[in-house]
């Protein structure tokens, strides 16, 4: 049995709002919507495994976490993790697994950072000896030393995101969720807590990784699951998903003067204020073809031509997917 | 060092505890407060006893300046609490091995415990300053100090479990401001903050004394004033384990419910 085994998991919430239509009767009318947060999600990981989840916001991807570490219980489908049923066997399995959720502190705001790792030494059981060890490693990894003192309120959002890092890691769970941990880092930052992440995973740590941040996911993941309307659309490599579309180039042109639309037709043609974007595919349309389009169109006075990069690629796969 | 089933909750109870003592400016500005409202009720009962049974005028005085002393233990202002309930934030703390329900309440025990030491001491202090006739009074005697200690951590306790369930209301309406104000009035009143229990209708005596806000700072400052005879006192006690059960029983209940009906809150 994998690492972790989903079957059907499903998540629906139940939201209200005032009635549409009525007059008075909206007082205590409500209508009531049922949203599907997630549906029928079957995976499995295997343990040692670094796998992205990626999706537009609201496709489901903190209601898996949430499902995962145990903190939601699902309307239908079943998970283990580990052998463990995460919302019935909470405790246990909460004991093995580490979580930073970039936008939430779960560390104490007022108090200095070390308090509150003496207080998750405490919260897991864990060894003055071993757990002294621990942190020392961690902190010399995560380049915490001159930070142990202060308060969490005063700490950059890189340093935080660091501490936080170092407190969800002191127990060495098995399992560890990464919640956008990049976000609103500086370039240096990134690389250093990308770099930290791959050791940590070579050491045989099952992370798992949502983000927006496809720099994060070309450096990190080989293997990703894309989720859209609580759906599992994909779940695969990252190259092979690439590979779908890495042939699209864009051109950029701008004219002196109008161009002759008769000559434009048959691409796949936008306008940018004054320049006029073409996409195509160099496989079925070769460039040779399209320059002469482009250029017989009328008198070209700048040009440039690129690759889709991959935030575009992903929107253009979100798009296709109709997400 | 050995780690046992209690260990989180002694930690969480320490740290807090230690934030508490952080807070100085606070505890600086509610002895100020307390000092005004205690010199105002005691010069209000000075007037309305006018000079007669000055027995019960001393041992009125003596409740009020308890009351101001304690009252820190009234207040349900942890705000980092309230922000992770009203943003869902709360169950985050989910993601940890322990009992939730018992993590916070621990917190709750240490902010009310600790925060009414800050200003204990200077309170006492300010007793040697004012006029005499304002003055309260000793305790009793040594078994009088002691029941009235115990009993007042016991009605810390209630009061922490009270605020339990007031969380969970939090949970449901995510606003703090209905039920607090709601909570915080009827604390104020029933405990004896703002009007001594005895004084309010003889008729009403046995019920007033007995409810759960009562039980919390009125029952330990009568210990203060009148030491209760062991049957008697054993008895009080009990009154007061039977609230904690029962309240803690609620709030546990119906923590574990809202727990599982969480929509975390946006992200």
């Amino acid at each position: 049995m994998a690492f972790i085994e989903a079957q059907n998991l499903s998540r629906s919430f139940v939201r209200y709002s005032a009635a549409k239509d009525g007059g008075l009767t909206r007082l205590w009318r409500r209508e009531r919507t049922t949203i599907e947060a997630l549906s029928g999600a079957t995976f499995s990981v295997e343990r040692g495994e670094l796998v992205g989840l990626i999706g537009p916001n609201g496709a489901g991807k903190s209601t898996t976490v949430k499902l995962l570490t145990g903190i939601l219980t699902p309307t239908d489908g079943t998970c283990v993790v580990d052998g463990r049923v995460p919302w019935q066997e909470r405790r246990e399995h909460v004991r093995h697994l580490g979580a930073v959720f970039g936008q939430r502190t779960q560390l104490w705001w007022d108090v200095p950072i070390r308090d509150s790792f003496e207080l998750l030494r405490d919260m897991y059981s864990l060894e003055q000896g071993p757990w002294q060890k621990r942190l020392d490693m961690l902190v010399d990894a995560l380049d915490l030393g001159e930070l142990m003192r202060a308060p969490l309120r005063q700490l950059s959002l890189g340093q935080r995101m660091r501490a936080e890092l170092c407190g969800s890691l002191l127990h060495e769970p098995a399992l560890l969720f990464l919640d956008e941990p990049t976000i609103g880092l500086d370039a240096v930052s990134k690389l250093k807590l990308r770099a930290f992440l791959k050791e940590e995973n070579a050491r045989g740590t099952t992370i798992l990784l949502t983000t927006h941040d496809m720099e994060d996911m070309l450096a990190l993941c080989s293997r990703v699951m894309v989720l859209g309307h609580g759906k599992l659309l994909y779940d695969g490599q990252l190259d092979a998903l690439l590979g779908r579309y890495d042939t699209v180039h864009i051109l950029r042109a701008v004219y002196d003067g109008a161009p002759d639309p008769s000559r434009l037709s048959g691409l796949n043609c936008t306008r940018d204020g004054d320049a006029y974007i073409v996409t195509y595919e160099p496989e079925k349309q070769p460039t040779a073809e399209v320059l002469s389009q482009v250029l017989g169109a009328g008198a070209v006075r700048e040009m440039t031509l690129k690759e889709q990069n991959v935030d575009e690629l992903i929107a253009r796969m979100y798009q296709e997917m109709a997400l | 060092m050995r780690t046992r089933k209690w260990t989180p909750y002694a930690s969480v109870f320490r740290l807090r505890a230690r934030l508490e003592t952080q807070y100085r400016a606070a505890a600086l500005g509610g002895l100020v407060t307390q000092a005004f409202f205690g010199s105002v009720l005691v010069c209000l009962y000075t007037a309305l006893f006018d000079g007669n049974d000055p027995r019960a005028l001393q041992e009125t005085v003596t409740y009020v300046w308890l009351q101001q002393m304690f009252f820190r233990m009234l207040l349900n202002n942890d705000s980092e609490l309230n922000g992770l309930i009203m943003t869902g934030g709360i169950a985050y703390t989910m993601i940890r091995p322990i009992d939730q329900h018992a993590y916070w309440m621990m917190r709750e025990l240490a902010t009310r415990l600790v925060g009414a030491l800050m200003r204990l001491i200077p309170m006492v202090l300010l007793q040697f300053i004012l006029p005499a006739s304002m003055r309260m009074t000793l305790p009793e005697s040594p078994v009088a100090l002691m029941q009235f200690m115990v009993s007042l951590v016991l009605g810390a306790v209630i009061l922490s479990e009270i605020s339990g369930v007031r969380d969970v209301v939090i949970m449901k309406t995510l606003d703090t401001r209905g039920i607090s104000a709601m909570i915080n009035l009827i604390q104020m009143i029933f405990s004896g903050n703002i009007i001594p229990l005895t004084l309010f209708p003889d008729k009403a005596q046995a019920l007033i004394r007995y409810q759960p806000f009562a039980q919390a700072l009125d029952a330990p400052s009568r210990m203060y004033l009148h030491a209760q005879s062991a049957p008697e006192w054993l008895f009080n006690l009990s009154v007061q384990l039977g609230w904690i059960v029962l309240i803690a029983g609620l709030g546990r209940l119906l923590w574990a419910r809202q727990m599982n009906r969480m929509t975390v809150q946006g992200g």
